[in-house]
């Protein structure tokens, strides 16, 4: 574990904090240092708000020395996809149409944290109101990945993946609608979990598709995503869709063995058309969670194909509902590619979109007899490693859609099936960028996956790789 | 079920208040038709009795598992 207060993990730092080894002035200022060093090479933050975080940090410390610690998070300095509202402060949703737009509300997941005693660092970058999958914004640039600054990040959540790669905030709250959360993990080398469909509260973030919009976290560790995933989870008022299904100790979860427990490998799909080393890597993971003690047995799943499709219609006709005011009034302030996106949904019968949102039970169901033999599935998060910011720029680059539509492949099925999925960061490419392996779990069991995933990342250290400082190469 | 076409579309647009060229309604149809023909064989089979709900309630089922 590191000692430099910035390259620790949520959970060391906050304990660290909480025995006041570290002071939350300390660790806010190392954060601010980093975010300074990686900033312009990276365009992560969406705003930078360092003078309030060490205000809070001060008003932590003090609070902390009369004895007064307000939760597991108390003095921990975070920033989140810049989606989440926040009363009184500027949710730009990554677009230029909500440049100036105060929310007047807190989304849920964030007061949650806030109740915990997380302070705010700033905002992170994001795809236009979360609606495409690069780390492409034609409104504020591209945000870059710390491994290798030409190739994207992944999307939406782009900054969350980023800042979290290169260190700059410990963790971060992303949204996943067709593999948001888990492409920024896989192309960054970050963990990050996609949640069960109505897990956590969705009520204050800015919707996209409200059939498919799940909110989870970025982190270091799989631990870090099970302690923010044990303080965001549960019935919400606000949020009638997020379920009252009991929350379990997630921390516990990730202290659990893996012997005995069946990973199922699919037999097709997401072994089709890999890259070389992201078939290498899969193999790898594979052989470490057996050697560990899981049981891996094939499966045979459902055409994930027909799942894709429905996936698209419905967040299509859902994201250009939600915008339709705007796409009248001003469809001069959408960049290109999400302008593009929204029109997609006149295409579609509103018949059509009903009968994808009657078929999701009926496709979970499948699925879940076709994985009742196992306790999670493995597959790629994407079939390739980062491709380069330019060969994926569609309308500047030909071939770009199709590099587009391949990124999402494997993630876009969860989302229609509403399943819970971790992504860990599995090892690098040739190219040495990094590469995710998804655990695809049952309906509201994301404790499997956290034990599965927290008993990997004891047997490697992939996801402790840190990228190059700009500037401190010799 | 087959993909729409660029006359469609641009009708389709034309109804819901959001005119597009000639142009934009052929990329639409280009765009859009893989997720059009990924879900034609589900298209017009689904039982009468399916509602969207039945998603929740096969969550809820596994939870009660």
């Amino acid at each position: 574990m590191s000692t430099e207060p910035a390259l620790m993990t949520l959970t060391a730092v906050a304990k660290a904090i909480a025995d006041k080894q570290l002071s939350s002035h300390e660790v806010t200022r190392a954060c601010l240092h980093r975010i300074a060093q990686w900033q312009p090479h990276l365009n992560a933050f969406m705003a930078i708000e360092a003078e309030a975080a060490l205000k809070a940090a001060d008003e932590a410390d003090a609070a902390l020395a009369k004895g007064d610690n307000r939760g597991v998070l108390h003095g921990v300095p975070l920033a989140h996809k810049d989606m989440y509202y926040d009363a009184g402060k500027v949710v730009t949703c990554g677009s230029l149409i909500r440049r100036d737009f105060v929310a007047t509300t807190t989304s849920t997941a964030l007061q949650r944290l806030k109740d915990a005693g997380s302070i705010r660092l700033g905002s992170l970058q994001m795809a236009e109101f979360a609606y495409g999958p690069t780390g492409h914004n034609a409104h504020y640039g591209a945000v870059r990945n710390p491994w290798a600054r030409e190739h994207i990040t992944g999307g939406s959540s782009s900054g969350s993946g980023s800042a979290v790669a290169a260190r700059l905030t410990f963790a971060a709250l992303g949204s996943d609608t067709g593999g948001s959360i888990r492409m920024p993990a896989h192309f960054c080398g970050v963990t990050g979990l996609k949640t069960t469909y109505g897990r956590v509260s969705r009520a204050g973030a800015m919707p996209l598709s409200q059939s498919l919009d799940t909110v989870g976290p970025l982190a270091q560790t799989v631990e870090d995503c099970a302690l923010l995933l044990g303080l965001m989870a549960g019935a919400d008022p606000e949020d009638l869709t997020a379920s009252s299904a009991p929350v379990p100790d997630y921390m516990a979860a990730t202290m659990a063995s893996i012997k005995g427990l069946k990973i199922g490998v699919p037999t097709s799909f997401y072994v089709d058309d890999l890259d070389p080393d992201v078939a290498r890597i899969l193999d790898e993971t594979i052989a470490v969670l057996k050697r560990e003690g899981a049981d891996i047995v094939k499966v045979e799943l459902p055409d994930q194909r027909q799942l894709s499709a429905a996936s698209q219609i419905v967040i299509a006709v859902e994201a250009t509902a939600f915008h339709k005011r705007w796409l009248i009034e001003r469809p001069q302030d959408y960049g290109p590619q999400v302008l593009m996106r929204l029109q997609n949904a006149f295409a579609i019968p509103g018949v059509t979109y009903l009968e994808a949102m009657r078929w999701r039970g009926a496709a979970l169901a499948a699925h879940v007899a076709a994985t009742s033999k196992v306790d999670a599935v493995i597959a790629p998060v994407a079939p390739i490693p980062a491709p380069t910011i330019a060969e994926s720029d569609v309308g500047n680059t030909p071939g770009a859609e199709a590099v587009i539509q391949r990124l999402t492949r494997f993630t876009r099925p969860v989302n229609y099936l509403g399943l819970p999925s971790l992504a860990i960061p599995s090892g690098f490419a040739k190219s040495r960028l990094p590469v995710a392996m998804q655990l695809i779990g049952r309906s509201f069991d994301e404790a499997t996956l956290l034990t599965i995933g927290a008993a990997f990342q004891r047997a490697t250290d992939f996801h402790a790789k840190v990228p190059e400082t700009p500037g401190t190469s010799p | 079920m087959s993909r729409p076409s660029p006359k469609a579309i641009k009708a389709m647009a034309d109804v819901a208040g959001v005119p597009i060229d000639a142009a934009t309604s052929q990329r639409v149809s280009e765009s859009i038709g893989p997720a059009f023909e990924g879900f034609a064989p589900i298209a017009g089979t689904l039982p009468f009795d399916l509602e969207p709900a039945s998603f929740l309630l096969m969550q809820l089922a596994k939870v009660s598992k």
